[in-house]
């Protein structure tokens, strides 16, 4: 059996992962923003939203997750790209 | 600020007030969870809880914030004194401001400042104005008024604190006066709050009779957001369904604003209770409880006063009441006049 260390490793190998992938999206979300901005777009899509939830909860089936964790997960993940988009949309550089 | 949706709230609704919160400028959080779902709003806008909580589907909505900003204790953690001349108000000493209810004569004037500045305290009170209950009873001395209490506070070495009733009397009160106050019935007198926000004297506001403490530091903010920094609270009763008294003293008010907010808090014993037997316990319990400062209604002749005889003090009770003070004080770390205390230790 591999020991804690070990495992607490791979841990930290795999948020390494994520948090790129997290980045790669939300610079998405903030290329997105800007189109909103210069359409004239509603920062809020509830359609769009729930459109990505469903996605990932149809990739969703395999792991110890399960739909409604991943989806819990997610709408995090959208909460924190609306926040960047505004901030494309109102030009407010520090976001908080 | 955290919305609660209703339990069989629909995902429109929900979206509804998503769309609403991010249209007021928030970031929004949201939780579905298996019953409820819940919405967190944070960020710089402002939010209207009201309208909030009038959309379809919203079972509940907490503000986390005080709707306060520059009155709360989070935006200033440490407590504010306000200084008048050589008085710090909101230190280490408990500042005692007494005086008549309001200038009738100019002896009346004088020997109320004398009685109360031998008693220790540092600022004379007294009114020119009178806000009354009714037109018929006596109305105050108008600028004469003000002249008297200004000669008897200066003779005395006093301190003068003083009602402004009006925005048309600001001029005239802060020419004579060192502290405006600010009545009860005057503490939503929005216009007179926004004007005395210009003003460069502290001015004390007191507790209107049905308000909130919530209401009363919003009523302050409106005088801090003017650029007027030297606020001071004061407890002086509520109306609640008691008739004994003429108001309920609000002694939990003052643990209640020292941690909401930095601004010094006084106790009006006077009003608070409203007769001259009962203003010594609830200044004695003030004190206890914390208080800043206590402002007193005393009267050399309170059966013949024009205003508020009933619950003024007479200067022999004032003195007794200011001695067990001075023991009460020390108890939780605060002092009350102690060059008094040593006159009168080696004096007579």
């Amino acid at each position: 059996m591999r020991t804690l260390d070990e495992l607490r490793a791979d841990i930290d190998r795999v948020d390494e992962v994520l948090v790129r992938l997290l980045n790669e999206r939300a610079r998405v979300a903030c290329e997105i923003g800007k189109v909103k901005k210069e359409r004239g777009i509603e920062l809020y899509q509830p359609d769009r939203e729930k459109a990505v939830l469903a996605h990932v909860r149809s990739v969703a089936s395999e792991g110890p997750l399960g739909a409604d964790a991943i989806a819990r997960l997610f709408e995090r993940i959208i909460d924190e790209a609306r926040r960047l988009e505004r901030r494309m949309i109102d030009g407010d550089e520090d976001g908080q | 600020m955290v919305v609660v949706m209703e339990e069989r709230a629909t995902e429109e609704q929900i979206e509804n007030v998503v769309s609403r919160l991010v249209e007021m400028g928030m970031d929004v959080h949201r939780s579905t969870g298996v019953t409820r779902t819940v919405l967190g709003a944070v960020g710089r806008g402002h939010p209207d809880k009201g309208l909030i909580e009038m959309l379809e589907g919203v079972h509940e909505v907490v503000r986390i914030s005080e709707p306060y900003k520059l009155a709360s204790r989070t935006f200033k953690p440490e407590g504010t004194v306000v200084t008048v001349g050589d008085v710090r108000i909101g230190g280490d000493e408990v500042i005692v401001m007494a005086g008549p209810c309001s200038a009738e004569t100019d002896k009346q004037v004088r020997d109320a400042a004398a009685a109360v500045r031998r008693a220790g305290a540092k600022i004379f009170r007294g009114g020119a104005f009178k806000p009354r209950s009714s037109p018929y009873s006596f109305q105050g001395l108008g600028e004469e008024g003000l002249r008297l209490l200004r000669d008897a506070a200066n003779a005395e070495n006093l301190k003068l604190v003083t009602e402004v009733m009006d925005v048309s009397q600001i001029e005239l009160v802060e020419r004579y006066g060192d502290i405006f106050q600010v009545g009860a019935r005057n503490m939503q007198n929005f216009t007179l709050l926004r004007e005395l926000g210009r003003a460069r004297k502290p001015v004390l506001l007191k507790r209107g009779i049905s308000a909130t403490i919530e209401e009363w530091l919003l009523s302050a903010e409106y005088v801090l957001s003017g650029g007027n920094n030297d606020v001071i609270l004061c407890e002086r009763g509520i109306r609640t369904f008691e008739t004994a008294t003429r108001n309920t003293f609000d002694i939990s008010a003052i643990p209640v604003v020292k941690k909401l907010s930095h601004l010094p808090i006084v106790a009006d014993p006077s009003h608070g209770a409203g007769r001259r037997d009962m203003v010594a316990p609830m200044a004695r319990a003030a004190v206890a409880a914390g208080v800043d400062g206590l402002i007193i209604e005393v009267h050399c002749d309170p059966d013949h006063a024009l205003s508020d005889g009933a619950q003024s003090m007479f200067p022999s009770q004032f003195d007794r009441l200011m001695a067990e003070l001075r023991i009460i004080a020390p108890a939780i770390g605060r002092s009350i006049c102690l060059e008094t205390v040593a006159r009168r230790g080696w004096g007579s």
